[in-house]
Formats: C-alpha cells, sequence, structure tokens
C-alpha cells in the first residue's frame, strides 16, 4: 500500500514542490480521517428543469420540456402529460419518502433519492462557462480571466490529503491552486484523460529493467542527498531525494497497470463506457473508485459533458443528464459495495463526499433555434453522509426561473443561496475554516446533520 | 586695422604658456580592508517550467523537432504521442479547453522522466549500437565504447555525458561522482550481458548512465 510519503514524492512535488513551504495552517486531518472526495463538473450548464427544478407548465416565461422539443425516446424516467394541445410534457417525479421532486434527465439516481441533499436558486450572477464554472468551484468570480482562489478540491487537499500518494488529481475538472500559503503537495495533478497516468507512470521493459531504475533512483537519491549538505539551501534537494526514493515504488509497482483505460473497465464494468456522452466520464468516475480503493487519493475531480445545447441539440439535454446521472449513481453503488480502506466493516460510500455543480442554468425560454441559452441561476448536488439528504434547499421563483430568497436566515438579510455559501457550508462540514480559503459565503448550517 | 593687430599681440603675450607638470610613476591605491564577496547561491534551486526541459531534451539529443521527438522515442512502449502527454506536461490541451497549468507537479516530472528515458536508449541505438557513425555525428555517446571499461577508461567517456547533462566537467564536481556512476555502470552491464535485447550490456549500461544524468538534481534544478 502507498502512503503519502511513499509517494508525493513519488514523482516529484514538481517544480514547486521541489521549493516547497511549510503549510501554515493547522490541518484538520485528525478531525476528518480516512474521507475521500469526489468533485464533479457537469460540464456546458445543465437545464435545471429536467431535473432539480422541475417545471412542466407555461407560467411567465418557462417554457417547458416537451415532446416538440425533447427526445424522449432513451427517457427511463419520462411518463408524459398533456402540456399544449398535441405537445406532451412530462410528470413530475414526486416520491413520497423524501421532499424532493425531479425532473425525467435524474435517470437512475432517483433509486439514490433519500440520500441526495439539492441545492436549487444557487445565484450564480454570470453567463459565461468559464466565468461560471470558477464561481462554481472557487465562490469567487474570474479575476483578468484568471480564477482568483483556490477550488475546494485544492482547499480539502491541503486540509486532508497532504499525506496521501496523490492528495489531489484533476480530470478535466477546473481545479485551481491559488496562493503562496498552501502545501505544494496540494497541487492539483491536471490531466485530459484519467488514462494519461497511467500512460506518465509507464517504463519499457525493452531496455532497462525494473532492478536497473531502482539502481538509478538510488543513486540519484544519494546524489541529492550530497548535494543537500553542500547547499545553502537544502530543501529543495531534500525533497528531491525523498521524490527519488519513492520514484521505485510508483513505476515499478502495479499502480500504473490499474489505471490503464482496460484495467479500469474490467475492474468497473457496470459503467456505460460507451456511452455517447459521458464515456469518458465513466472511465474518469472507474478512476476515482480505483484511486480511491487503494487509498493513494484524498480528493478526485472530474468533468461530465454535453450539456451546452443551444440549438437542435436541447433534444438530447434530458438524455445527457439521464447519461451524467447514470454515471454517478453507478459510482455511488460501487462505494456502497467497496470496503473501506483504513476501516474495518465501514464501506466507501459512508466516508466519500460528493459535490455535483455546473457553470449555471439553461433559460426557461426555448430559443429561436430550438434550444436553451445561459442563464444566471444554478442547482448543486450533494450526496455526502455530513448533509441532510432528502432535501432541498433554496428555491426560485415560479414565472422566470430566477434565484428566490432561500429562507435560511442569512447574516446579511433575505437573500438566494450562493456558490460561495455552499463551498463554505462543505469545507465546514469536516472542519476546515471556510475563511482560510473562502472570501464570501456563509454556512448554511441546515444543511449539515 | 593695427590697433587689432596691437591688442591680439598684446594678449597672446598676456596667456603665455602654463608651467609644465612633471610626469610621475603612477601609485598603487592604498589598501584600505579586505572585502569578503558572499558567492553563495541566494535563492534556492528550483524547477522551470515545462517548456524548458523540452527544449533541453530537443537541443541534447540533436536539436530536434517536436515531432522528431515523438518519431524518434516512438516503439518498444518507450513513449507515444506528445498529444497524450500535453496535460501530464502541463500545456494546454485546447481539445478539451484544458488550460496551461502554473504549478508542476509530480505527474510532469515522471512524464519528464519517462520522456528522458526513452531519448537516451534511441541515442545509444543510434550512437553506439552496430556500425555507430562517426564520433563527430555522434549526438550524446561521442565516444568508443569499451568492453568493461577500467576506471581511468570510464572516467573519460563519463565525463562527456556529465559536460553535456550537467554542465560542467565531473573532475569539478563531488569526489564520489564518479565512483557512484562507475557501480550503476557497472551493475547495469552485468545484470544486462547476456541478455538477449535490443543494446549489448555495455550498450545498455551506458543508456542508464545517460538516464540516471537527465534527471540528475543538478540537471533538473535551476
Amino acid at each position: 500500500m502507498f502512503t503519502r510519503r511513499s509517494m508525493l514524492q513519488l514523482l516529484g512535488g514538481g517544480a514547486a514542490s521541489l521549493a516547497l513551504r511549510r503549510p501554515v495552517w493547522a490541518a484538520a486531518k485528525d478531525a476528518a480521517p480516512g474521507e475521500f472526495f469526489i468533485f464533479i463538473h457537469a460540464s456546458g450548464g445543465w437545464d435545471v428543469t429536467l431535473w432539480a427544478d422541475p417545471r412542466n407548465e407555461r407560467k411567465g416565461i418557462v417554457d417547458p420540456a416537451g415532446t416538440d422539443n425533447t427526445d424522449i425516446a432513451p427517457l427511463t424516467h419520462w411518463k408524459s402529460t398533456r402540456l399544449d394541445n398535441d405537445v406532451d410534457t412530462f410528470e413530475i417525479l414526486a416520491p413520497k419518502n423524501v421532499s424532493l421532486r425531479f425532473g425525467p434527465g435524474i435517470g437512475d439516481l432517483f433509486d439514490f433519492r433519500e440520500r441526495l441533499t439539492v441545492i436549487n436558486g444557487l445565484a450564480m450572477n454570470t453567463v459565461s462557462h468559464p466565468d461560471g464554472t470558477a464561481f462554481s468551484a472557487t465562490g469567487r468570480h474570474l479575476a483578468g480571466g484568471r480564477p482568483p482562489a483556490s477550488s475546494v478540491d485544492v482547499a480539502v487537499a491541503n486540509e486532508l490529503g497532504t499525506d496521501q500518494l496523490l492528495p489531489a488529481v484533476a480530470v478535466q475538472y477546473p481545479s485551481s491552486f491559488i496562493g503562496d500559503r498552501l502545501d505544494r503537495r496540494a497541487v492539483p495533478l491536471r490531466v485530459a484523460s484519467a488514462a494519461t497516468i497511467a500512460k506518465s507512470l509507464t517504463r519499457s521493459d525493452a531496455y532497462l529493467a525494473a532492478d536497473d531504475r531502482t539502481a538509478i533512483t538510488a543513486l540519484l537519491t544519494d546524489e541529492a542527498a550530497a548535494l543537500a549538505e553542500q547547499s545553502a539551501y537544502p530543501e529543495t534537494y531534500l525533497r528531491a531525494e525523498s521524490q527519488e526514493t519513492a520514484l521505485p515504488k510508483l513505476i515499478s509497482g502495479d499502480l500504473e497497470k490499474a489505471f490503464t483505460q482496460k484495467a479500469l473497465q474490467d475492474a468497473y464494468p457496470k459503467f456505460d463506457y460507451k456511452a455517447k456522452s459521458q464515456g469518458q466520464g465513466a472511465l474518469s468516475a472507474a478512476f476515482a473508485l480505483e484511486a480511491i480503493k487503494r487509498n493513494v487519493v484524498r480528493c478526485v475531480g472530474f468533468a461530465l459533458g454535453g450539456l451546452d445545447t443551444h440549438n437542435q441539440n436541447y433534444k438530447q439535454q434530458a438524455h445527457t443528464q439521464q447519461e451524467l446521472f447514470g454515471v454517478i449513481a453507478r459510482l455511488v453503488e460501487e462505494l456502497d459495495r467497496t470496503p473501506h480502506p483504513d476501516k474495518r466493516s465501514a464501506k466507501l460510500a459512508d466516508h466519500t463526499h460528493i459535490l455535483v455543480f455546473s457553470d449555471f442554468c439553461r433559460t426557461p425560454q426555448i430559443n429561436l433555434s430550438g434550444g436553451r441559452d445561459h442563464y444566471p441561476n444554478n442547482s448543486a448536488l450533494v450526496i455526502s453522509p455530513k448533509f441532510v439528504a432528502g432535501r432541498s434547499f433554496g428555491k426560485t421563483d415560479v414565472e422566470q426561473l430566477l434565484p428566490a430568497d432561500a429562507g435560511l436566515g442569512f447574516s446579511d438579510g433575505p437573500r438566494p443561496i450562493a456558490p460561495p455559501d455552499l463551498l463554505a457550508t462543505f469545507v465546514s462540514a469536516f472542519d476546515i475554516d471556510p475563511r482560510k480559503y473562502l472570501r464570501d459565503g456563509e454556512v448554511v448550517k441546515a444543511m449539515l446533520r | 586695422m593695427k590697433l587689432a593687430v596691437y591688442l591680439s599681440f598684446g594678449l597672446l603675450a598676456a596667456c603665455g604658456a602654463a608651467p609644465g607638470i612633471a610626469p610621475t610613476a603612477p601609485q598603487p591605491l592604498p589598501v584600505a580592508k579586505t572585502i569578503a564577496i558572499d558567492t553563495t547561491p541566494k535563492e534556492r534551486r528550483r524547477m522551470m517550467p515545462p517548456e524548458v526541459y523540452l527544449r533541453a531534451y530537443m537541443v541534447w539529443f540533436g536539436g530536434l523537432a517536436p515531432l522528431d521527438v515523438q518519431a524518434r522515442a516512438k516503439g518498444k512502449a518507450l513513449f507515444d504521442a506528445w498529444d497524450d502527454y500535453l496535460s501530464a506536461l502541463g500545456l494546454p490541451d485546447y481539445r478539451v479547453d484544458l488550460p496551461r497549468q502554473m504549478q508542476t507537479n509530480t505527474l510532469m516530472l515522471a512524464t519528464l522522466g519517462r520522456l528522458g528515458e526513452a531519448l537516451c536508449m534511441r541515442a545509444a541505438e543510434r550512437d553506439l549500437h552496430g556500425k555507430p557513425p562517426a564520433i563527430a555525428d555522434r549526438v550524446i555517446f561521442a565516444f568508443e565504447v569499451v568492453p568493461t571499461p577500467s576506471a581511468d577508461e570510464f572516467r573519460d567517456r563519463f565525463d562527456v555525458l556529465h559536460r553535456t547533462f550537467v554542465g560542467y566537467p565531473v573532475a569539478l564536481g563531488p569526489a564520489d561522482r564518479l565512483a557512484k556512476f562507475y557501480a550503476l555502470y557497472q551493475a547495469v552491464a552485468a545484470r544486462h550481458k547476456a541478455a538477449k535485447q535490443p543494446l549489448t550490456g555495455d550498450e545498455t549500461a551506458w543508456a542508464a548512465v545517460c538516464s540516471a544524468l537527465v534527471q540528475h538534481p543538478e540537471t533538473e534544478l535551476y
């Protein structure tokens, strides 16, 4: 089993990590040991009226999804009801055991409704993809085109993950590492595909053998140690030494073999890797599972896309959502049946926390091209034992789908929930001080158990 | 007119040549005190952006273009295509709208190690194996391979590689560096002496030395 010490290092905290600074903040790891985190970016902006904030009536500017603008054939949870003369819309899913209401896009995740926490009416104040993404992930709008704060996965990794081999892995997830007070080990490994990680760790056995590489790294370890002794600034060389020490474990073990595309698909066959929109996302989810199961990560973020439907492709929005939530449903199933790597008799689902957000939502009205454009409202989803489940927080107005007062008694008066509030609540659930990472936002205690 | 001429002569007479100053030998400046100059580096060493390493690799291994690197390193699971490693190296990947990474990380170092090893193996194949080019035409291993070299023979050849990758003669490095690399060479050569593979034992050992130098702390840190 790899430990943080055996890896981090593994290859090097990289440029930056070689010039580490010690973390300034007291870590919260003692308060939340053995917790894992999965962050999912539903990329493109989802139509919340199809899942979290369902609308099936024409009110104000709201044009509900109907058989004239939605391909309902592949939808498993679409039950038709009359909207207009010759157009049907969907029946809202209103299960009796929870207070949640869903549209048909929820797909198989509907079966896990008792474990879902939905946040509606998130005030986004933006309709720009990069800005909405950054706002959702960091709680701050872009400044000069760049996020001015670290993303939530980096914040959690910095507090709880620096002992892990891979504190934060981001597969097309909008991670940002900002500021010089963070532990450099929390720099996220941002990759385009989960398979990239396996490729980078792979070494050919046509020329050198594992023993040769062990000898090379042993030599380089000695060299780094000797240079550290002679250096006025030994920290960098000492970091290089520790990295070289761990390198053989990383590249000669079975880690890279476990992360290949084929290995992941074989290990988790229930994911639909050939799904139209989410096949690559399914691979990322499988990577997250495998990495958590092996206890080598603390946070994994990945993207599930295909939601930016401005035109006729809106017909596929509901199906894309169904695939997206299907990936999450499979993920929860696997977490349910996988034992925790450290905690006896516990399953991973008891200690894994999932946060799903999108850039923003889509307009309540259908545009002239048959699609929906960007809209400054949003919904988010949390699946976590730390959160009150089976209910939603926040709301939108009936006629315009705009964020409305959430009725949560914010200290600055009546207002909707905003992404900083959600992020502050999320990190506070693990005894992380939100003010260390978030300029704005108020903890919503009602969301927490 | 006459008045002007008289005045001119009068002025010239008044401004007679100044008395000359006799030349003297230059005197050394007085020594006030000796100032000790602190030549130690004032910043810790650090890694550089990935382009710096990629550029260095391309220059070292023959002034290659990126596509040359890909063509040369590909095969035998040594390397694939740049596209597979863009994000792992920290470069932007516009296919998936992934921006440049502003901090280097562990995966970048692993990827650079994979690339460096691939290029060393290919360089050994080109410069050492079979009918190698003249020494002047070699890219990395600009010396003749001697089977089972003595310590002195190894030193002369290792110095060529050391100057290439680390940037200064091995004689100026730590005293025991040569012995460490000689031991590595001997271990790898012995391990691969009888093995049937693309390179001979000695060639593989030189390739291993190259691979170690590419990843050496003094090579990676600036």
